[in-house]
């Protein structure tokens, strides 16, 4: 019963159209009421669901890409960009997805990259004629590459909600191949939207005019390198790049490009509070609305009503992914990692399944989660930074959404995708 | 939203004073963010650089973080930039558009009301004990959604008296 | 119906001795009193656990003593490095005098303490040297969890203590943004930090009780059978605790050093504990009410 008024009330709220924030946030302290919970923890819910450190990426790199923006970085990349790939369709798209496989090999998660990636990417494709719901589209679903791609902190929930036994640096090896599959996927994805929507073909300008778009974008290119540079090197932690990438975004705008005036920076500021504020709030609302759902144990339920229902290995693992994926689209990773691994892992491993593979699917399905309506903090950043309303996005996002389903089911289905690598370069 | 109705002169001001209270707002988090950007500069230059880690950063940027969501998401309400789900309430008949809109309104001030009460009685209830590494009081964690909230309560109540008016401002509320 | 909050995952010590508790609770109870235990920190963290069972959403919590040291004071002695001798000193400490105290301390916060956990001693790991003097920890970049004492412990030691969320320490010990961390062996072995930082030192500097504790008002609600009845469940799984936490020590400290970590004891500690001096003082001068707690367990043989 109160479960139903936690799921009633946040889709009457939503359908009234209550922002989403606060829909989840109205139908959680409901919740709370109805339990006869005290409401202070679900307003302490609310605030600990953004008082996460690792979060802090978001508000970083969406200042980053707000200064890369209105101070002409942003500009002199889309000229590179366009010389470089605008000869091919969806070229933008493409490139896309595969700087979210590059940065997914820094990046531990995909709220990083989609901060990161968006803030920069989709105004650079809104202005070179891709549509908005195409830019976020990409860049939401290319996204989850950071969390396959090593390093990942949600594999290393994973290994220890697995109780021991998994080694990390093996577990981020299996992650490669299906990370890198699964990009290939979104790409073929991407080009083939472009394609049917007619997205033109520019000619190739020449190389005289690719190495000058070229030279323009260095320091736009350089924050690439710096951030790449700093993590590996171990100067910072991904989330304390995003403060870097701001940083240099600001001098070399101020001094390089003296570009950057007092307006122009008051701009990027307010503009990378309200996408920041947005974001935040959202997640912060979704963190007492899953509080709720771990309350009514619907992980636990909804694993408990699926088991037993077959003997079929295949089936049982279609089911898997089946109740992974919609657990996936209420309520965010982390704690799904922590509830579903000791159910699932023991099941998966009674049909064989590896371990080190059984966490590929796990994180690809819950990956997907974040890119879904109604709870999915990339699909939040994306709708944000792409200022497109959320069920603009979900409209047409279907084909990235097949993109992954394929690299999910090889992963599923085919275990040397995962296993080879590690078992290459462990022994 | 016609403009045949007439405006009520009394709401000028208060808009007026509403729009200065959400520059504040966007003051105070604009500067919130511009100094947790450069307090990481200062973090990762002390522990790289100086190799002493300013301990006290962590904790101040998690506080700032609240301010910039809270005051933040109080301005967003003020603007209307929430993400929300509009094509439904925009297919349906105007009357019942009207009644979806205001139920709207008051489930948003009744949530920051909310917001400003338990938020308030959890700054008491955390006051005596502190945050570690910056002495500074737990409470302090839940006052930016206290204001926060009481401030969405203010902006959602004026929503409706403007509507009352007729002189809301939702795209999909003028026809 | 209660609910309790447990940060271990499924098949750790205390999520094995939790359940216990749960089991025990009923029998003893004769099923008047259930307990729906939530395992691997699923309802918030562990700073966020301890408000909702001082409020009253849960009911039940096994703790670590150090995050309830912000809100007791005198819980927060245990944080104090070098305090304890060893873990059996530890124990004899928490069940005498100086135990009562820390509990009643802990009671006027709104929560009471059942029993009493092992969690073992934290020592120094790094991915460069082992660690025998203050000396080695001298320049080294230390990650240390959000505790004023912990982080002027390290610096005591001429280290760089480095606050940092426990989820990015691993990349950062791989990338040497932080040089080494401190921790006991389940959770150096479990969370892979052995795979990127290879020396463990027993220094043994901390050594931080766990708890089994109850909502205040739930606890005084009851008849005194109840009571007794609840205690006894609590210690009886604590019993189990200990004793499977001794097994997992022993299990975790077999396979790092099997994957190659080399561990060092640290013969002389005197020099470490020498350095906490100025830490034990600037602490007794913040709180002089608990300079006798801390003679009390200095005292205790
Ligand atoms: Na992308
Ligand atoms: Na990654």
């Amino acid at each position: 019963m109160g479960l139903l008024v936690l799921l009633g009330l946040f889709a009457l709220c939503v359908v009234i159209g209550v922002p989403v924030a606060f829909a989840l946030g109205i139908s959680a302290i409901a919740a709370f009421a109805y339990e006869g919970l005290p409401l202070m923890i679900g307003f302490q819910r609310i605030i600990s669901g953004i008082n996460v450190f690792s979060l802090m990426a978001i508000p970083f790199f969406i200042f980053a890409g707000e200064l890369m923006f209105h101070g002409g970085i942003a500009m002199r990349l889309v000229k590179f960009a366009s010389a470089a790939v605008g000869a091919v369709r969806g070229g933008l798209g493409i490139v896309n997805v595969f700087s979210s496989m590059l940065f997914g090999g820094i990046s531990g998660s995909a709220v990083a990259d989609i901060s990161a990636l968006g803030s920069i990417l989709v105004p650079v494709m809104k202005e070179k004629g891709y549509d908005a719901d195409y830019a976020v589209n990409v860049t939401v679903t290319s996204s989850i590459a950071g969390i396959i791609i090593p390093p990942s902190h949600n594999m290393i929930i994973y290994a220890i909600a697995a109780g021991g036994g998994i080694s990390i640096s093996k577990l981020f090896l299996s992650g490669v191949v299906p990370g890198v599959l699964m990009c290939l996927c979104l790409a073929v994805a991407a080009y083939l939207v472009a394609v049917r929507r007619g997205y033109s073909a520019e000619k190739f300008p020449g190389l005289t005019a690719l190495a000058l778009s070229f030279v323009g974008a260095i320091p736009g290119l350089m924050t690439a390198v710096i951030i790449v540079g700093g993590v590996l090197s171990g100067v910072f932690t991904v989330t304390e790049s995003g403060a870097f990438g701001a940083i240099y975004a600001f001098v070399v705008t101020l001094l390089v490009y003296r570009s950057l005036t007092l307006e122009k920076f008051r701009i990027a500021v307010v503009s990378a509070v309200r996408t920041t504020a947005m974001v935040m709030i959202l997640i912060a609302c979704a963190g007492a609305f899953a509080y709720m759902l771990t309350f009514y144990r619907v992980p636990n339920k909804t694993v408990d009503l699926l088991t037993g229902l077959t003997d079929n290995p295949i089936m049982i693992l279609l089911l898997i992914n089946l109740v992974l994926l919609v657990l996936g689209m209420i309520m965010d990773m982390a704690a799904l990692i922590l509830i579903c691994t000791p159910i699932f892992l023991p099941v998966a491993a009674s049909i064989g399944v590896d371990p080190y593979q059984f966490g590929m699917i796990l994180l690809v399905n819950l990956g997907l989660g974040l890119c879904t309506p109604p709870v999915g903090s990339c699909l939040f950043v994306g709708c944000a930074v792409g200022k497109l309303p959320m069920e603009k996005a979900v409209r047409t996002i279907w084909p990235f959404y097949i993109a992954i389903l394929v690299a999910l089911m090889l992963i599923t289905f085919v275990p040397a995708i995962s296993l080879t690598l590690p078992s290459l370069i462990g022994s | 939203m016609d403009d045949t109705k007439p405006h009520a002169d009394f709401m000028t001001p208060v808009d007026t004073a509403l729009d200065r209270i959400a520059g504040l707002c966007k003051l105070i988090t604009g500067v919130s963010m511009v100094v947790l950007t450069a307090i990481f500069g200062w973090l990762v230059f002390g522990r790289y650089v100086l190799n002493a880690t300013p301990t006290w950063v962590e904790q101040a940027a998690l506080l700032l973080v609240m301010v910039i969501a809270f005051l933040g998401a109080a301005v967003g309400v003020h603007e209307h930039t929430h993400l929300s789900v509009s094509a439904l309430r925009s297919a349906v008949p105007d009357r019942l558009r009207k009644v979806f809109v205001i139920v709207t309104d008051l489930a948003m001030a009744g949530f920051g009301a909310l917001m400003l009460i338990y938020g308030a009685r959890l700054t008491v209830f955390k006051w005596d004990s502190q945050i570690p590494l910056i002495q500074l009081p737990e409470g302090l964690r839940s006052l930016p959604l206290t204001v926060g909230g009481g401030l969405i309560l203010v902006f959602s109540l004026a929503h409706l008296v403007r509507l009352a008016l007729g002189r809301d401002l939702r795209s999909d509320t003028i026809q | 119906e209660w609910r309790g909050w447990n940060i271990h995952v499924e098949g750790y010590p205390n999520t094995v001795a939790m359940d216990k508790f749960a089991e025990l609770l009923a029998d003893k109870t004769g099923g008047e009193i259930t307990l729906q235990m939530f395992h691997g920190g699923t309802l918030g963290s562990q700073p966020d656990a301890i408000e909702q069972v001082r409020l009253g959403g849960l009911e039940i919590g096994n703790f670590n003593l150090g995050p309830i040291g912000p809100i007791a004071a005198e819980a927060n002695v245990v944080s104090l490095p070098f305090i304890f001798k060893d873990v059996p000193h530890m124990f004899r400490v928490l069940n005498g005098e100086a135990g009562a105290m820390i509990a009643e301390g802990m009671a006027a916060k709104g929560l009471v303490p059942l029993a009493w956990y092992d969690a073992g001693a934290r020592s120094f790991y790094n991915g460069t040297k082992p660690i025998n003097t203050p000396e080695d920890v001298a320049g080294m970049k230390v990650r240390v969890m959000n505790n004023d004492l912990y982080s002027g412990m390290i610096a005591q030691l001429g280290g760089n203590p480095s606050p940092m969320a426990f989820a990015e320490v691993y990349q950062a010990l791989k990338t040497g943004v932080v040089d080494g961390a401190e921790n006991n062996w389940p959770s150096y072995e479990s969370t892979g930090h052995f795979e990127v930082a290879g020396y463990y030192s027993l220094s043994q500097h901390l050594i931080i009780p766990e708890c089994v504790c109850i909502n205040a008002d739930v606890y005084n609600a009851l008849s005194d059978d109840m009571k007794a009845a609840v205690k006894e469940a609590a210690m009886e799984s604590a019993a189990l605790q200990q004793q499977l936490w001794n097994e997992r020590e022993a299990t975790s400290r077999e396979m790092v050093e099997k994957a190659g970590v080399v561990t060092n004891e640290i013969a002389d500690k005197a020099p470490f504990q020498a350095a906490m001096a100025p830490v034990y003082e600037a602490y007794l001068a913040a709180n002089p009410d608990l300079r006798p707690l801390v003679e009390l367990i200095q005292a205790t043989e």
